[in-house]
């Protein structure tokens, strides 16, 4: 590949710093996939921080350069060529791009480069039980008080709640407003008494999520984002980063169909199962096999046309496609297995796994916003399709119906 | 077979769009269905100017001398217009049947006028049985003499040679008949899709010419090129199916709003979409696969041939449940889509035996 001038001295500067300063990291936190926080690591990216390459397209006053998207990926390609991490947070550390566009001066010098150097550990306070697909329509209150809020409330499905140091927490602080205009961003510090962090038991009979009760907890105005009334906004851009890495991951799957050379694992169950000659079992083999493959190729299509700047309806087709997948795999191995299915334990891990993976295709179909959730976004972003009247959108939330009742506050 | 670069093939295929949208529009399709050999030869010798109809034939006779990519984007522009013409039969099956045979003298003598559109070649292939496999060849040969008969033959009565798979003492062999010659009987086969022809042709000790070549080994090659075509028309006709049904969602009021504010109908637009989408990447990867003569190409061909073929049929099934009533006219084009749609399904195989071949393929 042949750079232009700028481009070329800009690859050698980050080469000949990655060469005097990269040396590798002890074995443990150099894991297969992703990184675990190890004090090797954490220096390692204090040093990547403080040099400018973590955010280089971010401005000078904040760590970064000032770098476009494409000199900025000229970094991230000598970083993964040696295989150092912390390139390229400026587009994946969702914490750190959310604080640095709507943070206070004061939150942005305490966090963002703790936060490029996962010093601190976060968790998402999103969803509540009342408010799932309908996010905008969280009761979790925060009440200003002198120079803080007070939080009330609870959160769901909130994954390393138990060790997080703050929370990007959504709450409503006017119950005046419609329901997208009430509401607040904020980092709340989760390492207090009023946060009780309780595991969640799933229907897989795995905890990996939690429920987070707030009862009076305290977060000071300073970590407050953007304005009051203005967190709707600020969770869009936290949202998108959350996309963006998400549809990163899509796009670094495997590209093309792929052409292992060990039997597809459904193949190799039907065959040991006996029921390969069944011309039934045969035939859903074949469409569920087909379904993986055809949303690989999906992808890698999708990675093409991105590439060339064109924009691709199949990207936001990818979860879709995935809950397909996960259901119809989970009930071939179901079919495949008959009567052995009723069962469970060590000594029946065939069993064990086409009954785990029926349930825990639900977190794909419901998790990140249900399939029907999914097909209103395609319908709407993607074809074009309007969206259906909302009767909650222009009335002040108090008067929103919640269950049979409007909210009581 | 060589590959137009990007910008070409971007290039031919918009270049067909325009032609399809002057001369192959929804009143040119309507008449040409309704006519005895069901295409138009204005459009067809078009077509066969601009290079389509010879699009991978070599150019050694007259040919473009593309390959299958080339073939695959072309057809999705044209099944997005369902253009009738005999392109399938002649410019592909044949025009592929005689490439893999390899018999230079038939090349010679037959390829430059499929090129050019001036003959219509076809294959005669499969029995009544309508499977397209090796079982199913029903014409047997002694010496030259043909007799017995195929079905389903593609544009059978519109054709000026034959080409046809028959049992011989030696095992299948392919002959070169001429339409007229002594002995050949064919009927028209009245047809569910009325864009497609299709015809029954019975030999009785019809005198052919033998060619060089193992026929069955070839067939499946013009069957997979065939297939890659086909699936190419299934995705493009399914992505215009679509596209005309969303448009109507967003025009059509009922109940105060467009009818595509409704998620009943937003819902399967959706995942008409996913459908649609898949069919196209599953038939240019089948054509990318078939043009690099990968070893996964059966796999990649047998994908294509069910994905696509039954994404083309739920699109345009589902397009005239959502339009409503207006679809259940005759003057609507949503059924012309699902007729061309529930053909495409079973030329050269049905979905369920492509599921069976792609999971042979992966060596179960």
């Amino acid at each position: 590949m042949t750079l232009a001038a700028p481009d070329q001295s800009l690859r050698d500067e980050v080469r000949a710093w990655l060469a005097q300063h990269w040396k590798g990291l002890p074995r443990p936190a150099q894991a297969a996939v992703g990184w675990t926080s190890t004090p090797e690591l954490r220096a390692w990216l204090r040093q990547v921080a403080q040099a400018r390459w973590a955010v280089p397209r971010w401005p000078q006053a904040w760590f970064g350069r000032g770098l476009s998207d494409g000199e900025a990926r000229i970094v991230e390609r000598e970083f993964a060529a040696v295989g150092a991490p912390g390139a390229g947070q400026d587009r994946a550390n969702l914490w750190a791009n959310t604080l640095l566009a709507h943070g206070t001066q004061a939150l942005k010098e305490e966090l963002i480069l703790p936060l490029l150097c996962h010093e601190v550990g976060m968790c998402l306070l999103y969803s509540e039980p009342g408010a799932g697909s309908d996010l905008a329509g969280v009761r979790t209150r925060a009440e200003r008080t002198g120079d803080h809020f007070v939080v009330n409330g609870s959160k769901v499905w909130t994954s390393g709640a138990a060790t997080a140091d703050y929370g990007m927490l959504i709450a409503r602080t006017d119950w005046n407003a419609p329901k997208h205009k009430g509401i607040s961003f904020f980092f709340l510090p989760m390492k207090q008494p009023g946060v009780e962090v309780r595991p969640l038991r799933q229907i897989t009979d795995e905890r990996h999520f939690n429920e987070v009760f707030l009862t009076d907890a305290i977060v000071p105005a300073e970590n407050l984002l953007k304005g009051e009334g203005e967190g709707w906004g600020v969770l869009q851009t936290a949202l998108a980063y959350e996309r963006s890495v998400m549809g990163e991951g899509a796009r670094g799957a495997r590209s093309g169909a792929p052409e292992s050379k060990t039997e597809e694992p459904l193949i190799a169950l039907a065959r040991e199962a006996g029921v390969l000659g069944d011309p039934l079992i045969r035939q859903d083999l074949a469409q569920a096999i087909a379904w993986r493959r055809l949303n690989a190729l999906n992808t890698a299509r999708a990675k093409a046309e991105l590439a060339q700047g064109a924009s691709s309806p199949v990207m936001s087709l990818g979860k879709l496609a995935m809950s397909r997948i996960l259901h119809a795999e989970a009930r071939l191995r179901t079919a495949i297995l008959g009567a052995e299915s009723l069962l469970e334990g060590p000594d029946h891990p065939r069993a064990e796994d086409a009954n785990f993976l029926t349930l825990n295709a639900y977190f794909t179909s419901i998790g990140g916003g249900t399939d029907q959730i999914q097909r209103n976004i395609i319908g709407e972003r993607v074809l074009g399709l309007p969206k259906e009247p909302e009767v909650d959108r222009d009335i002040p939330f108090r008067d929103v119906k919640s269950g049979k009742h409007t909210s009581k506050i | 077979m060589a590959s137009l670069s990007a910008e070409e093939r971007v290039a031919l295929t918009d270049a067909v769009t325009r032609l399809l949208a002057d001369h192959g529009a929804e009143a040119d399709v309507r008449r040409s269905m309704e006519t005895e050999r069901g295409y138009d030869p204005d459009l067809w010798r078009r077509l066969a100017e601009m290079g389509v109809v010879g699009l991978t034939i070599d150019e050694a006779w007259g040919g473009v001398g593309a390959g299958p990519m080339e073939l695959e984007a072309v057809m999705e522009a044209a099944g997005a217009a369902l253009l009738c013409s005999p392109l399938l039969a002649s410019g592909v099956l044949a025009a592929e049947l005689l490439r893999a045979l390899g018999d230079q003298d038939a090349q010679a003598r037959l390829l430059p006028g499929i090129a050019a559109g001036t003959s219509i070649a076809t294959v005669a292939l499969t029995g009544e049985a309508g499977t397209w496999t090796e079982d199913a060849v029903s014409v047997t040969a002694e010496g030259d003499r043909l007799s017995g008969s195929a079905s389903y033959v593609l544009h059978g009565q519109n054709a000026d040679v034959l080409l046809a798979i028959a049992r011989t003492g030696d095992g299948l062999t392919v002959f070169e008949v001429e339409a007229k010659a002594a002995g050949v009987t064919v009927t028209a086969l009245p047809t569910f899709d009325h864009t497609l022809r299709l015809a029954r042709i019975a030999f009785e000790r019809t005198p052919g010419r033998r060619l060089d070549g193992e026929a069955w080994p070839a067939a499946r090659a013009a069957m997979d090129l065939a297939l890659v075509a086909l699936a190419g028309e299934q995705a493009g006709g399914a992505r215009r199916c679509l596209e005309t049904t969303v448009d109507y969602a967003k025009d059509r009021f009922q109940f105060g709003r467009a009818i595509g504010s409704f998620q009943a109908i937003k819902h399967m637009a959706a995942d008409l979409l996913l459908e649609c989408e898949s069919a196209v990447s599953a038939a240019r990867r089948a054509a990318t696969r078939l043009a690099e003569g990968a070893s996964d190409a059966d796999a990649a061909v047998s994908l294509a041939a069910f994905a696509c073929a039954d994404a083309f049929v739920r699109t345009t099934a589902d397009a005239i449940q959502m339009h409503g009533g207006i679809a259940f006219t005759w003057e609507h084009p949503a059924h012309l889509y699902l007729r061309r749609a529930r053909a495409d399904a079973q030329l050269f195989g049905t979905p369920d035996a492509h599921r069976e071949r792609f999971l042979e393929a992966l060596g179960a």
